[in-house]
């Protein structure tokens, strides 16, 4: 009786649910949430941690408010132990190579002005090493020139051995006979910070290996020959001071570097933020505050 | 607690950090981790320059996803699912793979792959597969459930970790060893056997 048409004619007959309910594609739920606020009840309420959230980027305030909730005192303030800086950050006067290293013909501007600064120069750098010989009477320039060779070396070689993944090559073949002493410089003021520019002319070997032992720079049985103007600098007026390897003058007419053995991706280029007019149209448009 | 004590010290400390310029102790920040450690060590091994004219060792980077909030047992089907796969191939795969643990899985492939490129001297990003894919087990934290009749019921809140290492170059041609030989390979191998055969008492 109950399956009779008649019943289904009925107005009160309704079609059966699962055609009213939309398609589920999650198949992890109960197809009846009738009791599920009644099973969740059933659970003690835990406060699960983030452990992936980012606290350097917490506001100031919610900082606050977790150290709060665990009862953390905020952190003592950093104690760091004062240090000394014995050395500069630049170089005074740095000395500019002339063209081609001297030998450009005369006739390049150029190198016709760099002449005449030149001899300018040159009285400057007597004083210089006046300057140095009152600190230290021993100072022999040519002295000098052999221990700055023997700070380049060791320099080099700390460097090649303390490479981030893999200690590299690194070999001075042949030497010229004694890096040119180029040019000496003395800080301004009482500082008496002395710079003294090198020239190395050198024959040497680099190889620099990655973390898998393959080479990505130079080559472990090719020389080169290397030009290369080494500051060196010291602190004269301190008792200890040493010489030390401060920087190096890179010349404009230098031979441009090797590329990378590597191709890279170029990386796209920042977006130009394109700054929105705040146009005086817009001002106008504000409603007018009616008068009372 | 520990590590929000230390992340509180890092982030006072993060100026000096940048610049490489700090003279106090390095103590003084120090609270313990407890998170994995050995895999990423794998990531600091040193293999000796090779010869010239010796095939180029391929690069690998190891990395890991730590404390996901997702059991480990789950998450170990996903890290089977994409081992010996290419890195293109598996992201892929893992972006139509409706399980919660798959976008885990698929955001650490994409971190380590922008490693590899970016400190481990791989040239193009689209030549790694992946040789080791597996999961952890994390912290886990006991819950209580009411049952009926005054009982209990234990419930476990679960982390864990992912783990993965992407190799450069191409991936195997079997990986799972599942059909190592060829048709004609296994017919040489049936009647090698059949040769080899000793009848005994015979000549």
């Amino acid at each position: 009786m109950a399956n009779t048409v008649l019943t289904k004619l009925h107005p009160l007959w309704r079609p059966p649910q699962l055609i009213c309910l939309p398609s589920r594609t999650t198949t992890t739920k109960h197809f009846d949430p009738k009791f599920r606020t009644h099973r969740a009840k059933k659970y003690q309420k835990i406060e699960l941690p983030d452990m992936n959230e980012d606290e350097n980027k917490f506001s100031e305030q919610k900082m606050r408010q977790k150290m709060k909730e665990r009862g953390i005192l905020p952190p003592r303030p950093w104690m760091e132990r004062p240090f000394y800086i014995g050395a500069t950050g630049g170089i005074f006067e740095p000395y500019v190579p002339p063209e081609g290293d001297g030998k450009a013909s005369l006739v390049s501007t150029s190198r016709a002005k760099q002449t005449v600064q030149l001899l300018e120069k040159k009285s400057k750098s007597m004083l210089a090493i006046r300057k140095v010989k009152s600190f230290d009477e021993d100072f022999d320039t040519k002295e000098f020139c052999q221990q700055a060779q023997n700070i380049y070396i060791k320099a080099h070689e700390s460097l090649v051995n303390g490479f981030r993944y893999q200690p590299g090559f690194w070999e001075l073949a042949v030497s010229a006979p004694v890096p040119q002493r180029a040019r000496q410089a003395v800080g301004p003021g009482t500082s008496h910070l002395i710079v003294i520019t090198v020239r190395f002319h050198s024959r040497q070997q680099l190889a620099v290996y990655d973390r898998f032992g393959r080479l990505l720079h130079g080559s472990e049985i090719l020389a080169k020959d290397v030009l290369e103007y080494v500051v060196f600098e010291k602190h004269l007026s301190n008792l200890y001071g040493a010489w030390r390897v401060h920087d190096k003058i890179i010349p404009d007419w230098a031979p441009p570097k090797d590329p990378s053995r590597l191709t890279r991706v170029k990386p796209d280029p920042e977006p130009v933020k394109v700054e929105e007019e705040v146009g005086e149209a817009q001002k106008d448009e504000q409603p007018a505050i009616a008068d009372k | 607690m520990n590590r929000l004590m230390g992340r509180l010290f890092a982030t006072r400390y993060q100026c000096n950090v940048q610049n490489n310029l700090h003279t106090s102790g390095k103590d003084f920040a120090w609270t313990k981790n407890t998170l994995p450690q050995s895999f990423l060590h794998c990531n600091k091994k040193i293999y000796p320059p090779q010869e010239i004219g010796e095939e180029p060792r391929p690069a690998f980077v190891c990395h890991q996803k730590t404390n996901i909030k997702y059991s480990h047992e789950k998450l170990w089907y996903i890290a089977c699912f994409v081992r010996g796969l290419t890195v293109d191939e598996a992201i892929k795969q893992l972006s139509f793979v409706n399980k919660k643990g798959a976008s885990f899985v698929k955001e650490t492939i994409l971190e380590a792959q922008d490693l590899a490129v970016k400190e481990h001297n791989v040239e193009f990003k689209s030549n790694l597969w992946i040789a080791e894919s597996f999961s952890g087990k994390g912290m886990h934290i006991k819950g209580i459930r009411r049952h009926a009749r005054g009982r209990l019921g234990e419930v476990r809140y679960q982390y864990s970790h992912y783990f993965v290492r992407l190799e450069e170059g191409k991936p195997p041609e079997d990986y799972f060893k599942r059909n190592p030989l060829n048709a004609q390979q296994q017919l040489d191998k049936w009647l090698d056997q059949m040769r080899k055969r000793k009848i005994i008492n015979s000549f």
